[in-house]
């Protein structure tokens, strides 16, 4: 009955509260003065390297009897995936859960349920992962079964087939959904076929996938040597590298890491406006942009306060416009993809119909408008780096989200005090550094415009903008006219 | 809770409500053990507080009982456009001022809106406790002061707009609506879809949301859920200081939203702007104060999903006529669904499919589940249910779920508990009783192609009334 005991602790405390507070009339017409910001607690973890020469860092924590698990690899389809059989890594990633040497596909999932857990491998652009959370208690048993998987998938023929299936299948889904089509269509005019970033899973590239294709990639890919594994929550370092040693004595050393070399992207071209059309659509699919830097350039900084200001929270200048004011649209934003490649700049949403054209002209004026049209103002700018720098004492709340952190260190190449130095990089960018950024990359003269929607209501409207001339495709971006 | 409430008002009268509801002891520490304590304003406002210093933040919960089943036939979708006006400025607030306090300061907020409540919720750095509940009390006291039609104007263009994302431009994004016309007869509460009617949020006016206001929006309707890094005894004052002077609110009507039984089947078969159809078969089950929901989520758990569920394994694995295969149980407070979603493999049929599926759940209902499959269903609940308690956020809305729903603000922790009692023999009845033959197929198929339905010839083509 402790909790009783202190509820009456906090009794007394709430009476002596309450009689302060009850003082004078409340006046609610200023926002209360908030105490000071909380200091940041970043995590401490430890690294060592495996046996194997895996990197492995761990983090303890020990509110919750929960770890989170994580093996990442360097590098994904990006690097990978060979431009004819785009999805081949999507594809071995898959493959993974069907199968042992001595689980077939259905006891590896039984085994995995009745562990309470699941592992979910997956290949993203440019690194993949192997990951799970479990009970304290089930980190052993899981280990054996993820090292076992890693090291001795089985990839039957026939799962190959029906993984193959599913996925022509979600092609044709993905024609019918508008920010689908779109989410192909712009980076594939952006990058072009030549660059991994313009290339698209197809009919073509899944077909072209052979049972060899996924063991020839994943003996090359799943590799210690281009590998980070990463153990947070209610362990202890020693006792968690021994178990760890112990479950991937088999997973033999070798690897390294790709190089994440892009060839050049396209020769800028004249802004144009790409329409797909997607009759009778109750709403226009827009995604404005560009190729961006990598997330090495030594404008993110500047790049993050500016973006913040022009499409990534809700009160931004384009929702606050285009949603907020105007009513266009349910939400509007803007992101930069970064990555170790030149990452995308891409704005947009979706925009009733009737109003494309209208809410073209506002994107348009609220791009101008950070590039110096429109002064940026000291709540702006105050909000932006508030919004950036307090958002971080609040994101190692789990243990997920602790790992996470850890790995995206690794995998864009940061260093151990990133998050330590964070604030002062933030408080160091400039009103001219938000205005410098934005005129070198949110390149009006260069821009794509893709606009999946209902051709013939609003082709006309559009042309009308005189924004850029319109260059009809089909929904896999291919020239119609 | 009843115990607690009683003890609420004497705490109340004087001049603090704090009663620590205190979890019953355990024979082994549960993951589950969520430290927090409920208690009562005079005014009714029903609050809950659950400290934990993990992450400096914190998350506050205001959570309405009002959802669409309050709203009636020809102002359907108004609980959610009022959502929206909750996000608009209030009488202290100016317009911005949510945003700047929440976002600007590296948090977060929004709302939620479903047939039984309206949620709202900020989360802070832990130094702006005071200011989320300056900017959630000023929107339950004022929110009049500044209301205009204009404010209204716009989030209903707003909404409109949420109405042709979600469901109308969104490849098979009317399957809800349609379930819920066609599941409930036309005046029950559930019978319309949370967005509403696009005549509807036209027709919605400035009086609408005075009147709505002044009735659901009180203390008396709302339950205050924080969650996070504070000192207890802080927040109890800082509430009692922002929300304790306003009037309870008058007495609540609560619409009769029974749960329903059909007697025969219904087949509709609805065209959609897809080239890959879909069946979808939902029968009319229970909701939230049913006990007979925990077997029923068991029972989807058992069914499709993982590759060593019933459906999935037969017809996605073994004889591979579908990609994909869902079961849920949804259990709303007044009533619930069991609703199974079908993608096909191209040249399988949905006759064929729903035809094998009947087999499966046929044998399924004869002989019940093995006490394994029970097990392979619950092990990853106990995790399950830790995740999501583990966010500040996570942890304020199911403590507001629990106490609004279940009058038990630990509510987890009795449906954790029931859900892993749930026995092969349970299961077997709850199929049994429910997966009856008064239930909906709906095919949806490519604009043209009826012929692809689920028995075409027994189907009849469902009209939309509203666009």
């Amino acid at each position: 009955m402790t909790g009783r005991a202190r509820s009456f602790a906090i009794l007394v405390l709430a009476m002596a509260g309450t009689v302060t507070l009850a003082q004078g009339t409340l006046d609610r017409s200023q926002a209360p003065t908030p105490g000071p910001p909380p200091t940041l607690r970043v995590p401490a973890w430890t690294r060592s390297t495996l046996a194997n020469g895996a990197e492995l860092v761990v983090s303890e924590k020990h509110d919750l009897p929960l770890v989170s698990f994580t093996v990442t690899i360097a590098g994904g389809y990006n690097q990978a995936d060979p431009a004819a059989r785009r999805g081949l890594a999507d594809v071995t990633a898959a493959m993974m859960s069907e199968g042992t040497t001595t689980r077939d596909g259905e006891a590896l999932a039984s085994a995995l349920q009745l562990l309470g857990t699941t592992v979910t491998v997956r290949i993203g652009g440019e690194s993949g992962t192997v990951a799970f959370q479990c009970s304290a208690s089930r980190l052993p048993a899981t280990l054996d079964i993820v090292a076992d998987m890693l090291v001795n998938p089985s990839f039957p023929a026939e799962a190959l087939e029906r993984l193959r299936a599913q996925r022509l299948v979600a092609l044709v889904q993905a024609r019918d959904q508008p920010a689908a089509i779109a989410s192909r269509l712009f980076p594939r005019i952006v990058y072009g076929d030549a660059h991994p970033y313009g290339q698209n899973v197809t009919e073509q590239t899944l077909k072209a996938i052979a049972r060899d294709d996924v063991v020839a990639f994943h003996r090359a890919y799943f590799r210690p040597g281009r590998a980070l594994v990463t153990v947070v929550g209610d362990v202890h370092a020693a006792a968690a590298k021994a178990s760890i040693e112990k479950a991937l004595a088999a997973w033999a050393g070798g690897g390294e890491k790709p190089a994440f070399q892009y060839p050049a992207s396209p020769a800028a071209r004249a802004p144009t406006m790409y329409l797909a059309d997607k009759p009778g659509a109750a709403q226009s699919t827009f995604a404005i942009g560009l190729a961006g830097p990598p997330r090495s350039t030594p404008d993110y900084y500047a790049l993050q306060v500016m973006n913040t200001i022009l499409g990534g929270m809700f009160q931004s200048r384009l929702n606050a416009n285009i949603r907020e004011e105007k009513g266009y649209s349910y939400g509007v934003s803007s992101s930069f993809a970064y990555g170790r490649g030149p990452g995308a700049f891409r704005a947009g949403g979706d925009i009733v119909s009737a109003k494309s054209d209208a809410a073209l002209t506002e994107f348009m004026k609220e791009l101008r408008g950070i590039r110096g049209e429109r002064p940026i103002t000291d709540e702006e700018l105050s909000t932006a780096k508030d919004a950036l720098t307090q958002r971080l004492p609040g994101t190692f709340a789990s243990a997920q989200s602790i790992n996470n952190a850890i790995v995206s260190l690794w995998t864009q190449g940061l260093p151990d005090d990133y998050y330590q130095q964070y604030a002062a990089r933030i408080a160091a960018v400039r009103r001219e550094d938000v205005v410098r950024v934005a005129r070198q990359y949110v390149d009006l003269d260069h821009l794509v415009i893709v606009i999946v929607g209902d051709r013939a209501t609003i082709e006309g409207p559009l042309r009308a903008t005189r924004v850029a001339p319109i260059s009809i495709t089909d929904i896999e971006g291919n020239s119609v006219q | 809770m009843r115990k607690t409430a009683a003890l609420l008002v004497l705490a109340c009268a004087a001049g603090i409500g704090a009663i620590a509801s205190a979890q019953a002891p355990q024979a082994r520490p549960s993951p589950l053990r969520i430290p927090f304590e409920s208690y009562a304003l005079p005014n009714g406002l029903r609050v809950v507080l659950a400290p934990s210093s993990v992450s400096p933040t914190v998350a506050v919960t205001a959570w309405y009982h009002v959802g669409s089943k309050n709203e009636t036939v020809g102002k359907t979708g108004f609980a959610h456009l009022f959502e929206h006006v909750m996000f608009t400025g209030s009488g202290h607030v100016p317009y911005g001022v949510h945003d700047r306090l929440t976002e600007g300061v590296g948090g977060s907020n929004n709302g939620t809106t479903s047939r039984d409540r309206t949620t709202y919720y900020e989360t802070v750095p832990s130094n702006y406790l005071e200011t989320a509940l300056w900017l959630e009390s000023d929107r339950m006291g004022f929110l009049l002061d500044t209301l205009d039609v204009q404010k209204l104007n716009a989030q209903r263009d707003i909404v409109k707009n949420e109405r042709r994302q979600r469901m109308d431009n969104q490849p098979y994004g009317l399957v809800g609506e349609i379930v819920s016309n066609t599941l409930y007869p036309p005046a029950h509460p559930y019978s319309w879809s949370v967005i509403g009617s696009m005549a509807d949020l036209t027709a919605a006016s400035e009086a609408d949301v005075k009147d709505f206001f002044r009735l659901y929006y009180a203390p008396g309707n709302a339950i205050l859920s924080i969650a996070g890094d504070f000192q207890p005894a802080q927040a109890k004052a800082l509430v009692k200081k922002y929300f304790g002077a306003f009037p309870r609110g008058a007495a609540i009507v609560r619409p009769a939203a029974a749960p329903v039984t059909r007697d025969g089947e219904t087949r509709l078969v609805y065209e959609d702007r897809v080239q890959v159809p879909r069946l979808v078969i939902v029968w009319p089950t229970v909701g939230s104060r049913n006990d007979d929901r925990f077997a029923l989520a068991v029972l989807d758990a058992i069914s499709a999903g993982p590759r060593t569920t019933r459906l999935t394994k037969a017809l996605v694995y073994d004889r591979q006529l579908a990609t994909s295969i869902a079961a849920t149980q949804d259990s709303d407070e007044s009533a619930g669904e069991w609703r199974l979603t079908i993608t096909p493999r191209p040249g399988a049929s949905l006759t064929d499919l729903e035809t094998a599926a009947d087999a499966i759940l046929d044998t399924l209902k004869a002989q019940g589940p093995t006490a394994e499959e029970i097990q392979r269903a619950t092990a990853g609940l106990e995790l399950e249910f830790v995740k999501d308690l583990e966010s500040n956020l996570g942890r304020s809305m199911q403590l507001a779920d629990g106490l609004g729903y279940q009058n038990d603000a630990g509510y987890f922790q009795t449906e954790y508990q029931k859900m892993i009692a749930v026995s092969p023999a349970d299961v077997k009845r709850v199929a049994n009783t429910y997966l009856t033959k008064g239930r909906l197929v709906l095919s949806v198929v490519p604009i043209g192609k009826t012929e692809m339905a689920a028995k075409p010839s027994e189907s009849t083509p469902y009209r939309r009334t509203d666009r």
